[in-house]
């Protein structure tokens, strides 16, 4: 038997060498261990081994059969990091730097910097309530105190229809509305399509997009205005802002400002952004007028306000680079897509 | 409007104040200053000369050859194609060397002859309109003295923006912009000038008489012997400097006037003009005016005719040339009127033409000033002319008189308006050196406003705080923050919505949001068999090219899918925008806010396209709105397909929307290469519709067992029928189902097996194999009775 045992051991030694691959394994571990293995058949003989060497027999066929079993671990475990290694070295290399297709659409520039100014307001406690396009006579004029014979109420002005209303001019056509609505504590802003009867080039577009934004409370003042519109600008330009107040005229301001803002991309020294000029022309704004206020059922004694607007397609072109304002009413998407969900 | 600062400082004394700072605080206090000009810098080198001789050019029928002193020790020649050249005239001779306004002078020879210089007309210098000859200066300096040292040709003029004077009539004229001035930099405004019209009283009146209710105020005075025909050289360089040309010395006066004052004045020829009758004609008239143009007036303009009603001028706008001034005038009536601004700027509106007069009148001039004006006007021209004679008292019909404006205000007022602590000194002297008459009374204030600020710029105390601030400065304001009682405010669900769906279309969807204009746009409607009605039009549609408002959505953005189908093989977008879908009872225009998407793809079938769709609304009412729609048969516009199209609805059964398959007929003009689908739905409907809330399965601790069945499912029943069969079968289980497959193959006629998967369980024991079995049947039973077997 120990004859035997030490053949097996060395015919297994000799086949060992010869595996090449996990299947080789797996068949020399049948042929030695399996049910029938040559292992398996010489453990029989064991009962016909005498007593004295019975001991010795079972380990040395415990030796041999460890022997097996060890091997060709070590042998699987050989071949397993050899196969890894060979995926390895076989694998594809990959060009991480090809293109790729995000899958993502566009949000319209305006919309992008619209929610941008938003959450600014937002974060001061304002509310963002809208307004409608069509608009009556009475709201987009008479409301905001623009005399019946003002030019801005000509046909060669305002898109009149054939209903007797207009394509509201301003964002201002919602303010009597959102004062009722709010009352004396209001702090809203109001996004809005707007519309002027003249003639689309580059710079000039007949449909541009204007926020507006009212605060009411007992005194306001024109320092109110200015620190809160300051503070706003900051955020939208996402650095600290200087900004000038200049006489304006509007029919429901009193008094009326034009509020600049020094270049925040020259610091004021003039660059194509401004014009060379230094500042930005972007809010036109005031103290809202007694009439405004006494329309929409305040006590202009009592409450005061300021009312502001954003040149918001303006603050557009600026933020996205755009230097056509005809692109923000097109489908053109070549121009649009890249805009992706940021600018 | 340009405004000259030599001319201004007739008035205001600004020595010590640079030109930057002229303009930075005017800009901050009054208006905007677009432009600087430095009149005057680029003339160089071009002094006073005297022609010695004059000889014909050998080779030229017009030119002559001069000898002139230029100051020089040498007499220069120069060769000179002026007609008016004479011996013993004194010109402006530009040296060699020398800048004409810009353009260099250099030794040239003209037709063979050697030029040293050039003598110059006054247009040439760009100090005078006349170019008919060079100039013939009345001089006693020495010859050689530079030019600007004979005529205050160096000037600072500015260009102010005239929409920043809208509101401000005061403005029009330079007295009134150096009392601004006056008042920015705290100097004293010098009074005006003018002659005593009260030495005139005796004079026998002029005939006017005022008919229209448009003109309020109406003044005007005879003079005569006017023997001077032209106007001062300092007086043309300021009208050409302010961009009017000089004519003759009459009409240049009241050029003048009008630059001065902001006050138009009208000259006619009184030996044509005997009388004034200020009328509104009730037919239309033709009128020659003095630029020689034929302007057609409309009835009920207001026209100022001569005594025989003859008419000389469109009032407020332009004179009659056959009235007109000439060098043959020396007798003239003047004109110093005021009229209603709307009824001159609706004038100019028909007439199509805009003036100098008429942009001064549609600003709401003061009715005071025509009378001044006149009493200025007679003071210069005294002086010009001193053999002139006035020969008429001044005659003056002043039918409206604006209210005077009292405004009562407490200092606390302006300082709880502007936020800034102001000494009440300080807001005295602003209002007083603006031309208000104030009275203090303690703590209050009462305030007389200016005429010249009375009809329609100051009215209110709103308005004085105004006044004060912006002479205060606004850039000393300190800003101040805001004392609010703080509350926590909720935002507009549609409005955050809007975003929401917007970011998940772009992000989930790749579809990218555009903006259309709110036309309807008919011509590429028709052209691709869309039918789009629209309830409203503009009544202007000049710059829009469309007339008609869009009562749908959809055909705007198919018009964009068409523009982009040359560039992309997967066009995508969508819009939130509105239309007019209606009038209501009042005749309003009923808005809707709509949501379009439309899909188009080289790759995609219609099916694929028409799935994304649902997956996209289904995705937008789950995820953002926790709502659901239901796709239900029913009747789609036109250019949607006639049975690959669907109505939107919400659970109550409103309809809110339609999509589908786009008709092959509009495809085919949309984009043919393309498959194409399309959405649109009342977002605001959509938005505010109810929340189904998703039933939350409890959790059994007992175990569930999964069944499958095959149903055998006529094509006539679509898949919403089969929920609606499961959703109606009653069982006391817990059951959830879902769908598994469809299978069709040719042997199934008009049919198709739908497989579900059936969870049931149940809370409180684990189901017997009888539980399964009774389920099992009556499921099957529930299906027989809607028509459907089980699959064999």
């Amino acid at each position: 038997m120990k004859q035997t045992l030490e053949q097996i051991k060395k015919d297994f030694n000799l086949e060992l060498g010869n595996v090449k691959t996990l299947s080789d394994a797996e068949n020399l571990r049948v042929k030695f261990l399996g049910k029938k293995g040559a292992i398996t058949a010489v453990m029989p003989m064991l009962r016909d081994v005498p007593a004295e060497q019975k001991r010795e027999m079972g380990m040395l066929l415990n030796e041999v059969k460890n022997h097996v079993q060890n091997s060709l671990d070590e042998k699987i475990k050989q071949l397993n990091e050899q196969e890894i290694e060979n995926q390895i070295n076989s694998a594809e290399k990959i060009d991480i730097t090809m293109p790729v297709n995000l899958g993502v659409g566009s949000l319209h520039p305006r919309t992008i910097i619209q929610k941008e100014v938003e959450d600014v307001f937002i974060s001061m406690g304002f509310v963002v309530d809208t307004g409608n396009e069509v608009e009556t006579e009475f709201n987009n004029f008479d409301a905001v105190n623009v005399p019946s014979s003002h030019p801005a109420r000509d046909v060669q002005d305002t898109f009149w229809l054939t209903n007797g209303e207009v394509l509201k001019t301003h964002t201002s056509a919602a303010q009597n509305r959102i004062l009722k609505k709010y009352g004396t504590n209001a702090r809203v802003i109001f996004p809005g399509r707007c519309f002027r009867n003249e003639a689309v080039d580059a710079g000039h577009e007949n449909t541009f997009f204007q926020i507006e934004g009212v605060i009411v409370n007992e005194n306001v003042s024109v320092a109110n205005l200015i620190y809160f519109m300051k503070e706003m600008l900051s955020k939208v330009f996402k650095k600290e802002v200087e900004v000038r107040l200049r006489p304006g005229f509007f029919p429901f301001t009193e008094p009326s400002f034009e509020m600049d803002v020094k270049c925040p991309f020259c610091g004021g020294k003039g660059c194509p952004t401004c014009g060379g000029s230094g500042w930005i022309e972007l809010c036109p704004c005031g103290m809202i007028h007694p009439n405004v206020l006494k329309m929409a059922g305040i006590d202009s004694n009592k409450y005061s306000g300021c009312a502001f607007g954003l040149g918001f397609d303006r603050l557009v072109m600026i933020k996205s680079g755009l230097n056509d304002i005809r692109v923000l009413n097109s489908g053109n998407l070549k121009i649009l897509k890249p805009f992706k969900l940021n600018i | 409007m340009r405004i000259s600062i030599n001319w201004i400082k007739d008035f205001v004394d600004l020595d010590g104040i640079e030109t930057e700072e002229l303009i930075k605080r005017f800009n901050l206090a009054t208006a905007e200053i677009e432009d600087v000009f430095y009149m005057g810098q680029n003339t160089k080198h071009v002094v006073l000369a005297k022609i010695l001789s004059v000889e014909n050019h050998p080779k030229s029928d017009h030119l002559h050859i001069l000898k002139v002193d230029d100051g020089s020790s040498e007499p220069v020649q120069v060769v000179c194609g002026a007609p008016n050249v004479r011996v013993g005239m004194v010109t402006a001779f530009a040296q060699v060397g020398a800048s004409v306004n810009g353009y260099k002078i250099s030794k040239a020879k003209l037709v063979g002859v050697e030029s040293f210089g050039m003598c110059c007309s006054e247009e040439e210098l760009g100090i005078g309109s006349d170019n008919s000859g060079i100039m013939d200066i009345k001089t006693n300096k020495k010859m050689g003295t530079e030019l600007s040292e004979v005529f205050p040709i160096n000037d600072v003029v500015f260009e102010i923006d005239n929409k920043s004077l809208t509101n401000r009539p005061d403005l029009w004229g330079h007295y009134g912009i150096a009392r601004e001035f006056a008042a920015i930099f705290d100097r004293k405004l010098k009074p005006l000038e003018v002659d005593d019209l009260k030495q005139y009283e005796k004079l026998s009146k002029l005939s006017i008489k005022v008919e229209s209710e448009n003109c309020y105020r109406y003044s005007g005075i005879a003079v005569d012997n006017v023997t001077e025909k032209r106007s001062p050289m300092e007086m043309k360089i300021r009208l050409n400097y302010c961009g009017m040309r000089d004519i003759n010395l009459l009409a240049d006066m009241t050029n003048y006037l009008m630059l001065e004052l902001g006050q138009p004045m009208h000259a006619f020829d009184h030996s044509i003009v005997g009388g004034i009758v200020v009328t509104e004609p009730e037919k239309e008239i033709d009128m020659l005016t003095l630029e020689g143009g034929v302007h057609k007036v409309a009835p009920h303009s207001v026209v100022i005719c001569d005594e025989k009603r003859v008419p000389v001028a469109i009032a407020g706008i332009k004179g009659g040339l056959k009235s007109g001034i000439t060098d043959q005038t020396n007798s003239l009536l003047l004109e110093s009127a005021t009229f209603n601004a709307v009824a001159i700027r609706k004038a100019v509106k028909k007439i199509g033409l805009t003036t100098d007069a008429s942009v001064r009148y549609e600003k709401s001039l003061d009715p005071e000033l025509t009378t001044v004006a006149i009493a200025r006007l007679l003071k210069i021209l005294k002086q010009i002319d001193g053999g002139i004679r006035v020969s008429s008292s001044l005659t003056d019909v002043y039918n409206f008189k604006y209210p005077t404006h009292k405004i009562d205000v407490d200092y606390e007022f302006l300082n709880k308006r502007s936020g800034v602590k102001l000494e009440k000194e300080k807001v005295n002297k602003i209002l007083t050196s603006l031309g208000f008459e104030i009275k203090q009374n303690g703590e209050s204030l009462s305030v007389l406003v200016p005429s010249w600020r009375g009809t329609k710029d100051v009215s209110i105390k709103e308005d004085l705080v105004e006044e004060v601030l912006r002479m205060y400065g606004y850039d000393n304001i300190v800003p101040q923050s805001m004392n609010f009682n703080l509350m926590p405010v909720e935002q507009e669900k549609e409005h955050v919505n809007e975003y929401a769906v917007k970011r998940l279309l772009a992000e989930k969807y790749g579809v990218s949001e555009v903006h259309s204009h709110i036309w309807n746009y008919v011509d590429f409607n028709k052209a691709n068999h869309i039918d789009e009605v629209s309830y409203v039009s503009l009544l202007d549609s000049s710059n829009s090219g469309q007339s008609g408002i869009r009562s749908k959505l959809v055909p705007t953005l198919l018009r964009f899918v068409s523009e982009n189908k040359n560039n992309f093989n997967d066009v995508r977008m969508c819009e939130i925008g509105r239309v007019v879908s209606g009038l209501d009872k009042n005749n309003l225009a009923i808005e809707n806010h709509m949501l379009a998407i439309c899909l188009a793809s080289t790759t995609k079938t219609e099916k694929e396209l028409y799935f994304e769709l649902k997956t996209m609304l289904n995705n937008i009412c789950e995820s953002l709105l926790a709502t659901k729609v239901d796709y239900v048969e029913g009747k789609t516009s036109n250019y949607y397909h006639p049975i690959n199209s669907n109505l939107i609805a919400l659970k109550n059964g409103t309809v809110i929307g339609e999509m589908g398959v786009n008709h092959p007929k509009v495809k085919e003009g949309v984009c043919p290469k393309h498959n194409l689908v399309s959405l649109e739905l009342d977002f605001e409907k959509l938005c505010a519709a109810e929340e189904v809330k998703t039933v939350r399965d409890k959790v059994s601790k007992y175990q569930s067992v999964a069944l499958d069945f095959s149903f055998m499912v006529p094509n006539t029943i679509n898949y919403a029928k089969l929920e609606n069969i499961i959703e109606t079968f009653k069982t006391k289980l817990n059951m959830t189902y879902s769908l598994k497959d469809v299978y069709h193959n040719e042997s199934m006629k008009n049919e198709k097996s739908y497989t579900f998967n059936f969870v049931i369980g149940s809370m409180d024991r684990t189901l017997e194999t009888k539980d399964i079995e009774k389920f099992s049947n009556s499921l099957i039973e529930h299906f027989k009775q809607n028509g459907i077997e089980l699959k064999i």
